[in-house]
């Protein structure tokens, strides 16, 4: 029933995805949700190369609102493939604190039509967030169909919950909506939702 | 009477025919989803993405090889070609 209610939940709060910076005047929605993180934001991209928004992020009891500048530095646009690496940048502020915070962060990507494949760090000032993610699809499907992946993601949250969680998902793209569901190896779930506009 | 044949000719609006685009890096169905938004926006009637062939298909508005290439980066992609019939 919980599970029911969180799906319900994600389904109408929130169209989301996104990549950090999308096409010009492109709109990125993403929510992501676990039991022990949840990340949640709103970026335009004013350029292909530079983006900007809100972001809610929860790690564990840690609350974050977070203004965000992302930039692309550098993206390879390959016959059969595209890479990218970005910059997440921010100042905010977590839970009572008075002063604000600020973050830095490293992404990159490497995918073509069956396989992907990332990188992110973000560093923040009391803890830091590692995550990888590997994925294949069986099948290359046209875009106006529905897409399948399978894919594992894996996460550190330093200082906060050091243990790796490793978290296998199904994502399933349809035109500009992409949504994830998995549960990690310790049971709990995960729901993605993601929309570019 | 020639001339006459000559003046309603050139007042015709130019024939919008079919434009292939070949585009590197356009691998998923939001590369695909963005580069349509920009095309749409841009007043092109009729685009069709072919992810396979990574071609981007265009009917209903003539457009130059400068203002596609433009549309295409502006969506974070590169023109490999252009082609009409």
């Amino acid at each position: 029933m919980k599970a029911i209610a969180a799906i319900f939940f994600a389904l109408i709060s929130f169209k989301a995805l996104a990549h950090p910076v999308m096409y010009q005047g492109g709109w990125a929605l993403n929510s992501t949700n676990m039991s022990q993180y949840s990340n949640n934001y709103a970026l335009y991209s004013f350029t292909n190369r530079f983006a900007a928004g809100f972001e809610h992020d929860r790690f564990d009891k840690i609350n974050l609102g977070i203004l965000k500048v992302n930039s692309l530095l550098w993206r390879d646009n390959g016959e059969d493939h595209q890479a990218n690496v970005y910059l997440h940048s921010g100042i905010g502020f977590q839970d009572e604190r008075k002063n604000p915070l600020v973050n830095f962060g490293l992404e990159g990507d490497w995918e073509n039509r069956t396989l992907y494949t990332s990188l992110k760090h973000m560093q923040f000032e009391n803890f830091s967030v590692s995550q990888g993610r590997v994925g294949i699809s069986p099948a290359k499907a046209p875009f106006e169909n529905l897409q399948t992946w399978f894919m594992v993601q894996a996460m550190v949250i330093h200082n906060v919950e050091d243990r790796v969680m490793i978290t296998p998902m199904l994502r399933f793209f349809y035109q500009n909506v992409l949504w994830e569901m998995g549960s990690s190896t310790r049971g709990d779930w995960m729901l993605n939702l993601m929309v570019h506009y | 009477m020639k001339l006459l044949f000559l003046a309603i000719l050139f007042s015709l609006p130019a024939f919008a025919g079919e434009t292939t685009i070949h585009v590197k890096g356009m691998v998923c169905s939001m590369c695909a989803q963005g580069i349509t938004k920009k095309f749409k926006a841009a007043g092109v009637d009729e685009v069709h993405v072919n992810l396979d062939e990574k071609v981007v298909h265009l009917k209903g508005k003539d457009m130059t090889d400068e203002e596609i290439t433009k549309l295409i980066t502006e969506a974070g992609y590169n023109v490999a070609e252009i082609t009409r019939k």
